[in-house]
């Protein structure tokens, strides 16, 4: 929220109606812990009790350097399964994101 | 739980796609600290692993080794105490001791804000030995030129696999304590084989800071990075 509170003036964030989080499964954020925070935090901050919070899980992908083909990583094999070199070149899956907000109009 | 306000929408919703990366704080300031040891051709090496896997004893080690040779300083974080640093000074270089206060992690900030108590100028070599931990420190950039971690053989050889985004993340994998490897059911190559599958440009040294093992190569491995830096 304070990363909000930077981003946007206050009458802005008044009106806001729901925050859209991207949060890749290499991010060691677990969603539901993250909305029994969000729920917590609402204690004090009572103002932001109306705001929905929405959290979008992704999977991990990568894009292989030689051949181009995007993988989606199973048992953290990063291997192409077009070419089956490995690659570190992950496209999705490390996210941290305030990816959407929402205002009322 | 917390009751949902029953405020509702009215009229059109605006929208804003933000994708505001929420540790482009700590990133920034990561920034900062790899162009000021870019400056001064310090090397910069963030320590990671879980609490007591050798982190400490490796820095005495390491200073006993190379001190010297190079000039060398240790800034070491832990939720509480200074018995780090203290231990690390007996070796004779300077060390402090960043005291987190209950946090799991160094962030680049709290590395910034002491960055002026090192004399870079003259430093060849600053290593962060972070707080033990796997999971949190894989998340934050120190501005590090490379990140290393100690993998203790009495933590089971499935560690990689468990916590891939450190060892995706890791330059060097130090296997420690492998003399006690004769009494432990793990092995170099299960190991290393869950690691490459994570990194597959990972490299391994297999270390045991009270015999001596792999130290010679630990030590050969950091003097051939700080004359990288140096251009030499």
């Amino acid at each position: 929220m304070k990363t909000l509170e930077m981003e946007f003036e206050k009458e802005k964030l008044d009106k806001m109606k729901s925050i859209h989080l991207k949060v890749g499964i290499l991010s060691n954020i677990e969603p539901r812990l993250l909305h029994n925070a969000y729920s917590a935090y609402h204690m004090s901050h009572p103002e932001y009790s109306g705001v929905a919070l929405n959290i979008e899980s992704t999977e991990l992908k990568i894009q292989c350097e030689v051949c181009n083909h995007i993988t989606q990583v199973k048992n953290y094999r990063f291997l192409c399964e077009n070419c089956e070199r490995p690659s570190k070149n992950v496209i999705q899956g490390e996210e941290l994101l305030i990816h959407k907000v929402e205002f009322e109009d | 739980m917390i009751e949902k306000s029953p405020k509702t929408a009215r009229g059109s919703v605006q929208c804003e796609n933000t994708n505001i990366h929420l540790l482009k704080a700590n990133d920034f300031v990561a920034d900062i600290i790899r162009k000021e040891v870019a400056k001064t051709k310090t090397l910069l090496i963030n320590v990671t692993s879980s609490p007591g896997s050798g982190k400490t004893t490796l820095m005495q080690k390491t200073a006993e080794k190379l001190k010297d040779k190079i000039n060398m300083a240790v800034m070491v974080g832990d939720l509480e105490t200074e018995r780090d640093a203290e231990r690390i000074r007996e070796t004779g270089i300077h060390a402090l001791q960043i005291v987190t206060g209950g946090i799991c992690h160094l962030e680049a900030q709290m590395v910034h804000q002491v960055l002026d108590k090192f004399d870079l100028e003259n430093l060849d070599l600053l290593f962060i030995e972070n707080v033990g931990n796997l999971v949190c420190p894989a998340s934050f950039d120190l501005g590090e030129d490379y990140r290393v971690t100690l993998l203790a053989t009495t933590e089971g050889d499935d560690k990689p696999k468990k916590y891939p985004k450190m060892f995706l993340t890791t330059d060097l994998m130090l296997v420690s304590k492998s003399d006690l490897l004769p009494y432990l059911p793990f092995t170099l190559e299960a190991v290393t084989k869950d690691a490459l599958e994570v990194n597959h440009e990972l490299e391994v040294i297999q270390i045991s800071s009270l015999s001596d093992e792999g130290i010679d190569e630990w030590c050969d491995w950091l003097l051939e990075k700080i004359n990288d830096k140096k251009g030499f």
